[in-house]
């Protein structure tokens, strides 16, 4: 990985946290193989919020889920490309994720790459709380964290060791269970509950949920749809990873909602300096956020540049045709947010 | 001219006419997604088999008179294994031959699955059509009779009525009848509330049809399939259930009937003959397996919300 | 709220749906004829058939008989069973926990094999040991539990000899004393080991045999279900987390899934409970079902009545209860939003 990374140094800037090169993403469906993605190749500099841009089913979903590896394959092939990804945390390693396996993958997901998704309600487990879901994230990836919190840094060696990892890592079988139900590792336990709820409550307070603690102990269907999104959020930026991935982040919402949500990711992202990829299909909402832009379009992206000129300046033909839509549903937004205004 | 044929169609002909010409392209369209499934295609195959096993059993094996139902006695070859010259799956304890068991069984089987399953169609599409047209109190009454029949165990209510109205195949006809014909009528009723609703049913109102036109054209035929994937799939489980009351002991002895063979097969088997009952219940096993495969063929074809599921 | 009540409603629909089950199998056993016969000797003469019958209220019409029948049941009598010669009263109870033993023994294999082969073949999508399990599934739907069980005693029991039939060793049974009626229980409780390793070892071939059909419609339902769930947001969701395909297989898919299954696990508890009757017959199972076969065979009408109303009760509480859970389990179910 270290060589890939040398040996293709003078293409990948120290500016940027991510390159896509030539990413081919092909489906097998029924009539045939589909080319979902083909041929697709961007950067996103570091710091910045980069948009993609195009209408449903041209393949941007699929491009943001190849970063995580989480093209379902088969049907799914990627059949060619590269994404290259600076790692900060270690030392700014530069690896391919396309070719990494499942544990690196795993080590970068929701700890260095995070990722937001479209409908909230959907990306949310209907049968566990808000806590068990986000705690998820620090179990996985905070242990030292959590057990320097509960101060139990000492017992990490030895056999209660053993069993609290696993309870951590959620490997618990029966006789595990066992165990953790009577003294003395019971008590442990709760004292790693209880770091963890303090982890959740911080990270919940951070996309300004109300009453975090009792937000916590709810399920998914209990909560309104931005509150939904805002736990997504929070569960993605819980371990402040280096890029995030928002795919269509507002589109399941309403539009006084969305704005709030939009805001939110802005502030955070500043705050974090995380770079975003963001994908909408929404021209005019990405041109309030995004730096720069990259249209797509069939599998192709079409268009790249910093999305004030590419809004004022269109080059490409679907571009034009993009903004013209999306300064429809603009015109629509403002309406609904004045009549929103002057009501209350 | 082409113009002036398009105008006469319009005109003379009823508009339900095209609307039959759409569901047989549909229909064949079904036909083929249908044969596209190779489990499906496996269990027609082996319904084939069978209902043709059942149609020639009088070519396959000579009938025993007077009553070719009954089982013919060989007594003097009595407990013979299989490939006994002239009894290729083996005898019984009673000098049955098994193989005269196997294929009279399946016209047995045929007859019975048959005859239950139109039977409970028709009964349970006339009462699930009059809950569901006539709504209201009509409705919640036949639906708490439903209840009533659901909440009982299939096996022992027909158990219960085979056993009231004494041993006979006759009477486990009527017995299935009376067990099987509430899953009809829940469909039927379902069909029809639903359908009913549609907006082409109101179309076919504003243009002045009348509540027996609108059932006959649109609603019957539209509630086609879910029954059909019924009828498949009782068509086997019939002889399941049917086959396990005559195991009991329900119908009269000695016909050829698989249940019955291996009742009877069951009297040898701790003597080590195992082929007297082995081989009657393969018969019933391959039976409800092929129509349960078609079955599940039909309804992944007609829902396409459970293709998903397989 | 509404879980409470469409609780409350079902709960209020319970009695009237035993009511009606009992009206029509009280009309169906008198269709049959007057089960006057079962009282009856060859010595009596008319004058005694006379009596006998007034004695029984036979002489009346159908609905007098129902409502004695009913006054009856309240005063815990349950009628005459001419196959036990006792009344059913008091051979119930014994029986009753024989059936119940085998039921759940069947049930806890059909529950536990169901779920994991169903598990195991839906993270396995269209791999081998998918599609043996698929074969198994489907087949034990269309599986004759009569013929499964002769297929098991020639192959247990007569070629390898591993297994008894029967329900105990007399010797042994006799050895302990039956506080609860079941056996396994019973040994336990009288802490001998000789006879709790008779009775499990008793128990394995009908347990297997009549869970067999069970455990694939279990097996099915789990396989569907989770499948679907795999295909869920939160699936990819819970990935893009980093977590382990164990973790997120069995914390987030499999709950999910198991929600569904639990109404399927309710429906082959009736499934299970028709099943006694054949399993009891071919394994020679001292319980309610083989009572019932003899009594359906001599026309015991007492017994079938019992036997009817007995299931039929016990199936339509599990019903309820099923449903219960289900509400409880199901998050997905939107309680005013």
């Amino acid at each position: 990985m270290d060589q890939d990374g040398t040996s293709n140094s003078n293409s990948f800037s120290n500016r940027l946290i991510a390159s896509v090169e030539d990413l081919k993403v092909y489906f097998h469906s029924k009539k045939g193989l589909l080319h979902s993605v083909d041929g697709v190749s961007f950067d996103i500099v570091d710091g910045e919020i980069m948009g993609l841009v195009g209408e449903t089913g041209c393949g941007k979903s699929v491009t943001a889920r190849s970063f995580m590896q989480l093209v379902q394959t088969p049907p799914g092939v990627i059949a060619g490309g590269k994404i290259r990804f600076k790692s900060k945390k270690t030392g700014n390693q530069i690896v391919d994720l396309l070719s990494l396996t499942e544990n690196q993958i795993r080590e970068l997901r929701g700890e260095r790459i995070a990722m937001i998704f479209q409908d909230p309600g959907k990306a949310l487990n209907p049968g566990l709380t808000i806590r068990a879901q986000i705690a998820e994230v620090f179990q996985e990836h905070r242990e030292n964290d959590v057990f320097e919190k509960a101060k139990l840094s000492h017992v990490l060696k030895g056999f209660i060791g053993v069993v609290l990892k696993k309870y951590m890592r959620q490997e618990t079988n029966l006789f595990i269970r066992l165990l953790l139900f009577f003294p003395p590792i019971r008590s442990y336990k709760k004292k790693l509950d209880k770091a963890i709820d303090k982890l959740v409550t911080e990270a919940l307070a951070e996309t300004q949920i109300p009453n975090p603690e009792k937000v916590m102990e709810r399920y998914p269907h209990e909560l309104s749809g931005g509150m939904k999104q805002r736990v997504m959020i929070a569960q993605a930026i819980a371990c402040n990873p280096d890029l995030l991935i928002a795919d269509e982040p507002t589109t399941a919402l309403d539009v006084i909602v969305q704005a709030r949500i939009l805001d939110l990711i802005k502030e955070l992202q500043k705050r974090h300096k995380t770079s975003v990829l963001y994908i909408s299909h929404d021209l005019s909402l990405v041109r309030k956020i995004c730096d720069r832009v990259a249209v797509m379009f069939a599998g192709k992206i079409v268009e790249t540049g910093n999305s004030d000129d590419i809004f004022k300046n269109p080059k490409h033909p679907y571009t034009k045709g993009l903004i013209r839509a999306s300064f429809m549903t603009h015109e629509r937004g403002k309406l609904e947010e004045i009549d929103g205004i002057n009501a209350t | 001219m082409a113009l002036v044929d398009q105008k006469k169609i319009i005109e003379n002909e009823p508009i339900y006419d095209s609307a039959f010409k759409v569901r047989l392209t549909r229909n064949l369209e079904i036909l083929s997604n249908v044969l596209a499934n190779p489990t499906t295609v496996i269990g027609l195959i082996i319904v084939i088999l069978m209902i043709s096993m059942a149609l020639f059993a009088p070519i396959i094996t000579e009938p025993n008179t007077p009553d070719p139902y009954q089982m013919p006695r060989d007594w003097k070859a009595a407990r013979s294994a299989p490939f006994t010259p002239g009894h290729i799956l083996g005898t019984t304890n009673r000098g049955g031959d098994v193989f005269y068991g196997v294929v009279w069984g399946a016209r047995t089987s045929l007859k019975l699955s048959l005859l239950v399953v139109s039977l409970t169609l028709v009964v349970g599409v006339i009462i699930g059509s009059i809950a569901g047209i006539a709504g209201g109190k009509i409705d919640e009454v036949l639906m708490r009779i439903v209840d009533v029949f659901l909440s009982i165990p299939e096996l022992i209510f027909a158990l219960a009525i085979a056993a009231i109205l004494g041993p006979s195949f006759t009477n486990i006809i009527l017995a299935l009848v009376v067990v099987f014909w509430v899953k009809y009528a829940r469909i039927m009723r379902a069909q029809v509330i639903r359908i009913k609703q549609r907006e082409y049913v109101d179309a076919a109102k504003i243009m002045g049809a009348s509540n027996l036109q609108i059932y006959l054209k649109d609603i019957l035929p539209n509630s086609f399939s879910p029954v059909m994937v019924q009828a498949t799939l009782d068509m086997g489980n019939i002889v399941l259930v049917g086959a396990t009351l005559s195991f009991i002991g329900l119908s009269e002895a000695g016909i050829a009937e698989w249940g019955v063979l291996v009742s009877e097969g069951q009297a040898g088997i701790s003597a080590g003959r195992w082929w007297a009952s082995t081989f009657p219940g393969l018969m019933v096993f391959l039976w409800a397996l092929a129509f349960n495969l078609v079955g599940d063929g039909l309804r992944d074809v007609f829902d396409p919300r459970t293709e998903t599921k397989r | 709220m509404q879980i409470k009540d469409y609780i409350i409603r079902r709960l209020m629909i319970l009695p009237f749906l035993i009511l009606g089950t009992s009206i029509i199998v009280f009309a169906l056993t008198r269709i049959g004829g007057s089960p006057i016969g079962i009282y009856l000797s060859h010595e009596m003469n008319p004058a005694e058939v006379q009596e006998m019958k007034e004695r029984f209220h036979l002489d009346k019409p159908v609905p007098i008989q129902y409502f004695y029948w009913i006054k009856g049941v309240f005063q815990g009598d349950l009628g005459w069973s001419g196959v036990a010669s006792a009344p059913v009263v008091d051979v119930f109870p014994k029986k009753f926990a024989a059936t119940m033993e085998l039921a759940i023994a069947a049930g806890i294999v059909a529950v536990s094999l169901g779920i994991a082969m169903g598990t195991f073949a839906g993270a396995r999508r269209n791999k081998l040991s998918d599609h043996i399990i698929r074969v198994v599934s489907v087949s034990g739907a269309s599986m004759p539990l009569f013929w499964f069980s002769i297929l098991l005693l020639i192959v247990f029991w007569v070629w390898l000899g591993w297994f008894p039939i029967g329900r105990s060793d007399p010797n042994l049974f006799e050895a302990i004393a039956h506080p609860t009626g079941f056996y396994t229980i019973d040994a336990v409780i009288a802490g001998n080991f000789a006879a709790f390793k008779d009775a499990i070892w008793h128990l394995v071939m009908p347990a297997v045999a009549l869970g067999y059909g069970a455990t694939a419609i279990i097996a099915r339902m789990m396989r569907s279900s989770l499948i679907e769930e795999l295909q869920e947001d939160y699936v990819d969701a819970a990935k893009a987390k980093g977590l382990a395909e164990n973790v997120v297989l069995k914390k987030h898919a499999r709950r999910n899934a198991l929600v569904p299954t639990v109404t399927v696990i309710g429906l082959t508890f009736g499934f299970l409970l028709q099943g006694t009757v054949v399993a009891e017959i071919i394994f020679r199972w001292p319980g309610l079902g083989r009572w019932m076969a003899a009594a359906v065979l001599r026309g015991d009408q007492a017994t079938i009545m019992t036997y009817v109303m007995f299931t039929s009760i016990l199936f339509l509480i599990v019903n309820l209860v099923v449903d219960v859970i289900y509400a409880n389990l199901d998050r997905r179910v939107e309680l005013g939003d």
